[in-house]
C-alpha cells in the first residue's frame, strides 16, 4: 500500500509536469498552426541553462528561475516565432514539421557544444529546496518538489482555460487558427497573437523540463531530455491539440502507468525498463488508433508555396545517365576512403528517396526512415546470408525477403494514421523510430517463441556482408559503389515513370483534393498506404545496403535524430525531387565528412588559429540544422533554385559546351594527378555553380529574354493569367466543346435552392 | 497608428469622398489583376461593384481593406491617404469589412465571434445588444459554434458585426454567396437602413438586379479596369454586355 500511494503521487506529479509540456504544445499549435516538435529541445535547453545559473555558477534558485523562465525562454519563443515559424504561413504541413524539426536538432546541437556532455562529470540537478526537503503525510514522505511540481501542473491547467475562455486575447488567439485574416479585419494583431502564444510555449516547456528532470534522476543528457518531451507529445494528441482538460487527463494516464511499470515490473525481466521507456510512444499508437477519422476537406483550395515539377521521361533518362558516367569517373579519380564516403552517401540517397515518393507523391512524411532500414537490416541478418566468414555474402532473395517484411510492417504502422491528416502520421512514424531504438535495437537475450530460439540484436552488432547478385559478386569497392548507384537511378527513374502513370496522376489528384478525389471514387487510404508500403520498402533496401557500405552496424546506425536529420535535409534539398535525395544523401554523408575532414586538417597545419577551427568543427553539427531552419524563406528547396541555374545552361548551347568542356578539363588534369582531389572538388562547384550564374548574367540576358517558360497546366493562374487559348484548351480536355453554358446572370439570377 | 500617412491637402472636407482609389494598380506575386482603378464613394452612399467572375471585384476591396498592398496609385479614406497602413489599423479607425464567403470564425462560438468584433473599440454589452436587436436567431443561438449556424444565420452573424461597430465606411464582399433570393432582399434591406444612418457602402455582387435597387451608384468592372460609373439606371444596358460577353 506504502508501495502504491508513493508511486501514484509520483505518477501524478510527473503527469503534471507532462502536461504542462503539453499544454505549451497546445498553446503554440492553436495560434499558429505549427506543431512545435522542439518543445522538448526548449525544455532540454532550459534544463541546461538552469543548471548552469544553479549550480555552475551557483545563483540562488529564485534568481535564476527568474533568468530562465522570466526571460530567456520566453524571449526564445518570441524570438523562434519572429525569426522563423512567421514565415510559414502559406506552406504545407511538411515544411511546418521540417523546419520545427530543424529547431529541435538546432537546439540540441548547440546543447551539446556548449555543455560537452562527454568532457566532464555528469551533471546532478536536483529538487527544489534540496533532495531531502519532505512533507509528511501520517506515515507517508513526499518531497516537496512533487507537490510543487502537481500544485503548478492544475495552476497552469486552469490558468490556460480562464485564458482561452474568458480573456478576449485568449479568443483571439483561437481566432487566429480560425482565420488570421478575418482576425486583422476585424482589428486584432494575430502576428503579435502568435508571438505571445511562441513565447508561452516556450515558457511552458521550459517550466515542465525544470520540474522533470530530478524526478527522472538520472544525469542530464540532451538527447534524453529532448525526447523525453515527446512523452508529452501523446498527452497532447489525447487532447486532440485542443482540449485541455483531456490532455490533462492523457498526461496523467501516461505518467501512471508508466510509474506502475517502474513499480510492479519485476525487474528480473530484461525488457521491463525499454518497456516503460517506450510506453508513452505505444500509448501515442493507440491513440491514433482510436482518433476519428479527419472530415475530408476540399471546399478551400491552399494556395501552397512550393513548386513542384516532375521532371519528363526522357529528362530521366538523360540525367540518370549521366550520373553513372559521373560516378565512374569519380570513381577513377578518388582514393578508397573517397569511394567509401561516396557509396555510403549513395545509400543514405536511396533511403532519402523513399522520402520524396512519399512527400512528392502524397504529401506525407516519414520521420523515422533508418527505423525501416533497421527492420530490413535485421531481417537480412537472420534470413539472408549465405557463406560465412569472408565469403558471406547478402542474397538477392534475403534483400528482396527483407523489403516485403519492411513494407508490411510499414503498412501496420501508417493505417491508423493514414486516415489522420499528415501530422500524424509523421507523430506515428517518429514514435515508431522511438520505439524501435528503444525497444527493439537493445534487444540482447535469446528469447523463445512457439519453439524458435531468436536474438534479435546479439551482442548490439549485426554484420551485414556486401550482396552477390547471380553471378556477380559486389564485394570489391567499387563494384558496390556502382551497385548503389545504379540502385538510385533505377529507382529513381522507376518514380518518374510512376509519376507519369494513372496511378501517379491519381496520388496527386488525391494530394491536392482528397475530397473531390473520395467524390470520384477512388479510396484515398488505399492509395496512400500503396504509396507508404512502397516507400517503407526503398527505405529497407537502402538501409540494408548502408549496412553493407559500413559492414557491421550497431543501433546507433539507425538513431531516430539521424532520421530526422536526413528527413531535413531531404526537405531542403527538394522533397519534390529525385535530386533532393541525391542532394541529401551527398550533403549529410559526404559535404559535412568533407567539411570536418578539411577542418581538422586545417587546425593541424595551423596550430596557432586551431581554436578557430575547432569552433568552426563545433558550428559545423549546428549547420544542418540552421538550413532546415531557413526553409520557410524558400520552401520548393534547394534543387529548384539549382535546377533553374541549369535551366539557363540548358538554353544556351555555348553555355553548355563551356561548362561541360571545362568539367571535362578539370576531370582530366585530376586523373593525370596534375591537380589534388581537393581542387577538384572546389573547381568542379565553382565551375557547375558559379558559371551559370555568371555566364546567365552576362551572356544570356538577351537570348533570354522574351522566351517565356511553358507553365505546367495545374500552375496557370498562378505563375501567370489565363489565356483565352488555355480555356479554349481546357474546354477541350475536359470535353466541353459545344456544350452550351448558359450565360451567368440568368444563372446567379434564379439559385434553385442554393445553400452555402 | 504611425504608419497611417495624412494627406497635406486633403482634409476631411464635407460631401468629399470617403473612400477614394486614384489610378491603383496591385498585383498577387508577379501578376497585375488592377490595372489602373478610379473610384470614389461619396459619404453616405452604397456603390455597386459589378462585373463577371475574376474581374478584380474582390480585389479592389482587398486593396481597400489593406489586406492587399497596391503596387501603385493611391487609397485614400475620408481624404487621408492609407496606402502603408494593415489591414487591422484600418479596421480600428472606422473600416469595417465583410469578406466573400466566410465572415465569420468557425470554432468560436457566435458570442465569441462578436467579443471579436470589439477589437474596433466598441463594448462587448453594446455590440452584443445590437446584434440580438437585430437578428433575434442569433440571440437564441449565441452559444452554438459559427461553423454550425446555416450559411444565412452565419451571413446574418457577419453583418452583425458590420451593424454593431458603428463603422464609417462599409465593404461588402458577395453577400448573397449561397443564399436564398429572400435572404438576400432581407440583408440588402439593412444596408439600405444602414447606408441612410451616414455610413459610406461599398458593395461587390454579382446578383446585380437586387443591389441596384439600393445602391446610388454602380461601377462596371472588367479584366482590372473599372470601364463604366453611372447610377443604375445608366448602366442598364452596359451590364447585360458586361456578362453576357457581347
Ligand atoms: N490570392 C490570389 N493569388 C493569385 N491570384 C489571385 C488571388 N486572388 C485572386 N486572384 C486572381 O485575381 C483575379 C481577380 O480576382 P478577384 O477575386 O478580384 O475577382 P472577383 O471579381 O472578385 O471575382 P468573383 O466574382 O468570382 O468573386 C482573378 O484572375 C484571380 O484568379
Ligand atoms: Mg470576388
Amino acid at each position: 500500500m506504502q508501495t502504491f500511494l508513493q508511486y501514484t503521487i509520483l505518477g501524478l506529479a510527473l503527469g503534471g509536469a507532462y502536461f504542462i509540456a503539453a499544454s505549451g504544445l497546445v498553446v503554440t499549435y492553436t495560434t499558429s498552426g505549427i506543431f512545435n516538435f522542439a518543445q522538448g529541445a526548449i525544455a532540454m535547453l532550459a534544463v541546461f541553462t538552469y543548471w548552469q545559473f544553479r549550480w555552475g555558477w551557483g545563483w540562488p534558485a529564485p534568481l535564476a528561475l527568474l533568468m530562465v523562465l522570466g526571460i530567456l525562454a520566453p524571449l526564445l519563443g518570441a524570438v523562434l516565432y519572429q525569426v522563423v515559424m512567421k514565415n510559414l504561413r502559406g506552406t504545407s504541413e511538411v515544411t511546418k514539421i521540417i523546419v520545427s524539426i530543424g529547431v529541435m536538432l538546432g537546439l540540441q546541437a548547440l546543447a551539446t557544444w556548449v555543455w560537452n556532455p562527454t568532457s566532464s562529470t555528469p551533471r546532478q540537478f536536483q529538487k527544489f529546496f534540496g533532495p531531502n526537503a519532505f512533507a509528511h503525510f501520517g506515515s507517508l514522505r513526499v518531497p516537496w518538489h512533487i507537490i510543487i511540481s502537481f500544485i503548478i501542473a492544475i495552476a497552469i491547467a486552469v490558468g490556460i482555460r480562464f485564458l482561452f475562455v474568458r480573456t478576449r486575447s485568449g479568443v483571439a488567439m483561437r481566432a487566429v487558427v480560425d482565420d488570421p485574416e478575418l482576425l486583422q479585419l476585424n482589428g486584432g494583431r494575430p502576428e503579435r497573437l502568435a508571438m505571445i502564444s511562441w513565447a508561452g510555449g516556450s515558457f511552458l516547456a521550459a517550466l515542465a523540463g525544470i520540474l522533470i528532470q530530478p524526478m527522472i534522476g538520472s544525469a542530464m543528457s540532451a538527447g534524453a531530455l529532448t525526447l523525453l518531451v515527446i512523452d508529452a507529445f501523446a498527452a497532447a494528441m489525447f487532447g486532440r491539440l485542443r482540449s485541455l482538460p483531456r490532455t490533462f487527463m492523457g498526461a496523467l494516464i501516461i505518467a501512471l502507468t508508466t510509474t506502475y511499470v517502474v513499480a510492479y515490473f519485476p525487474s528480473k525481466w530484461t525488457w521491463s525498463s525499454s518497456f516503460r521507456n517506450s510506453l508513452p510512444m505505444i500509448f501515442l499508437f493507440i491513440i491514433l488508433l482510436v482518433l476519428p477519422q479527419d472530415r475530408l476537406r476540399g471546399a478551400t483550395v491552399l494556395r501552397l508555396r512550393e513548386r513542384f515539377r516532375m521532371p519528363s521521361i526522357r529528362t530521366a533518362w538523360i540525367a540518370g545517365l549521366t550520373m553513372m558516367i559521373v560516378v565512374f569517373c569519380l570513381k577513377v579519380i578518388m582514393a578508397k576512403t573517397g569511394v567509401n564516403t561516396l557509396t555510403l552517401a549513395l545509400t543514405f540517397a536511396i533511403i532519402a528517396l523513399s522520402l520524396v515518393l512519399l512527400t512528392g507523391f502524397a504529401g506525407e512524411i516519414n520521420l523515422a526512415a533508418l527505423s525501416f532500414g533497421a527492420i530490413a537490416v535485421m531481417v537480412v541478418y537472420h534470413f539472408g546470408i549465405s557463406g560465412t566468414g569472408t565469403e558471406a555474402r547478402t542474397t538477392l532473395w534475403g534483400i528482396l525477403l527483407a523489403a516485403v517484411v519492411t513494407a508490411l510492417v510499414g503498412a501496420l504502422i501508417a493505417l491508423p494514421a493514414l486516415r489522420l491528416r499528415g501530422l500524424y502520421l509523421a507523430l506515428a512514424t517518429m514514435a515508431f523510430g522511438v520505439f524501435i531504438s528503444r525497444m527493439v535495437l537493445t534487444e540482447r537475450t535469446e528469447r523463445e517463441i512457439f519453439g524458435l530460439k531468436f536474438t534479435l540484436f546479439p551482442t548490439g552488432q549485426l554484420s551485414i556482408p556486401r550482396p552477390k547478385i547471380g553471378p556477380i559478386d559486389f564485394n570489391g569497392g567499387d563494384a558496390f559503389l556502382l551497385l548503389c548507384a545504379g540502385l538510385f537511378v533505377v529507382i529513381g527513374i522507376g518514380m518518374v515513370y510512376l509519376r507519369h502513370s494513372g496511378y501517379g496522376r491519381r496520388l496527386t489528384a488525391m494530394k491536392d483534393s482528397p475530397a473531390a478525389s473520395a467524390t470520384l471514387g477512388m479510396s484515398v487510404v488505399r492509395l496512400k498506404l500503396s504509396i507508404f508500403m512502397m516507400s517503407a520498402a526503398i527505405a529497407g533496401i537502402g538501409g540494408v545496403m548502408m549496412a553493407a557500405q559500413v559492414g557491421t552496424v550497431n543501433s546507433d546506425r539507425f538513431d531516430i535524430f539521424l532520421s530526422l536529420a536526413l528527413a531535413m535535409i531531404t526537405v531542403v534539398g527538394g522533397i519534390g525531387y529525385v535530386s533532393g535525395a541525391l542532394f541529401a544523401g551527398i550533403f549529410l554523408i559526404a559535404f559535412i565528412e568533407a567539411l570536418n575532414l578539411m577542418l581538422k586538417k586545417f587546425a593541424v597545419d595551423y596550430s596557432s588559429l586551431e581554436a578557430i577551427f575547432m569552433f568552426f568543427i563545433s558550428a559545423v553539427t549546428v549547420l544542418p540544422a540552421t538550413i532546415g531552419i531557413t526553409m520557410g524563406k524558400n520552401p520548393s528547396g534547394a534543387v529548384s533554385d539549382i535546377v533553374e541555374g541549369m535551366n539557363k545552361v540548358k538554353q544556351s548551347k555555348p553555355l553548355m559546351i563551356t561548362v561541360i568542356g571545362l568539367e571535362a578539363a578539370i576531370w582530366a588534369l585530376t586523373a593525370t594527378e596534375v591537380i589534388t582531389n581537393w581542387h577538384f572538388v572546389i573547381l568542379t562547384f565553382a565551375n557547375l555553380i558559379l558559371v551559370p550564374i555568371v555566364g546567365g548574367k552576362f551572356l544570356m540576358a538577351r537570348a533570354m529574354r522574351g522566351v517565356p517558360k511553358p507553365v505546367p497546366p495545374e500552375l496557370i493562374g498562378i505563375d501567370r493569367p489565363f489565356t483565352d487559348e488555355d480555356l479554349a484548351a481546357m474546354d477541350q480536355a475536359l470535353n466541353l466543346d459545344g456544350v452550351v453554358i448558359p450565360s451567368s446572370t440568368t444563372l446567379r439570377e434564379e439559385p434553385a435552392n442554393a445553400s452555402a | 497608428m504611425s504608419e497611417v500617412h495624412y494627406h497635406e491637402d486633403h482634409g476631411a472636407v464635407d460631401g468629399a469622398p470617403l473612400v477614394e482609389l486614384v489610378d491603383v494598380r496591385a498585383a498577387y506575386g508577379t501578376i497585375e489583376v488592377l490595372h489602373g482603378v478610379n473610384l470614389s464613394v461619396p459619404q453616405g452612399s452604397v456603390v455597386a461593384l459589378l462585373g463577371p467572375n475574376g474581374a478584380g471585384k474582390s480585389t479592389i476591396l482587398k486593396v481597400i481593406s489593406g489586406l492587399l498592398p497596391p503596387t501603385s496609385g493611391e487609397v485614400r479614406l475620408a481624404g487621408r491617404m492609407v496606402n502603408g497602413a494593415s489591414a487591422d489599423q484600418l479596421a480600428r479607425i472606422g473600416l469595417c469589412t465583410i469578406p466573400e464567403g466566410r465572415g465569420v470564425f468557425p470554432n468560436l462560438s457566435v458570442r465569441e465571434n462578436l467579443w471579436m468584433a470589439t477589437m474596433a473599440g466598441v463594448p462587448l454589452a453594446q455590440v452584443e445588444e445590437t446584434a440580438y436587436a437585430r437578428f433575434p436567431r442569433l440571440g437564441e443561438r449565441r452559444k452554438q459554434l459559427a461553423g454550425t449556424l446555416s450559411g444565412g444565420e452565419q451571413q446574418m452573424l457577419s453583418m452583425a458585426r458590420a451593424l454593431s461597430v458603428n463603422p464609417s465606411v462599409l465593404l461588402l464582399d458577395e453577400l448573397s454567396m449561397g443564399l436564398a433570393p429572400l435572404v438576400v432582399a432581407n440583408l440588402y434591406e439593412i444596408v439600405a437602413q444602414v447606408s441612410q444612418e451616414g455610413v459610406s457602402i461599398l458593395v461587390s455582387e454579382q446578383f446585380a438586379r437586387t443591389v441596384l435597387g439600393i445602391a446610388q451608384y454602380a461601377a462596371i468592372v472588367l479584366h482590372g479596369n473599372i470601364t463604366r460609373v453611372g447610377t443604375p439606371a445608366e448602366l442598364e444596358d452596359e451590364l447585360s454586355a458586361a456578362y453576357l460577353g457581347s
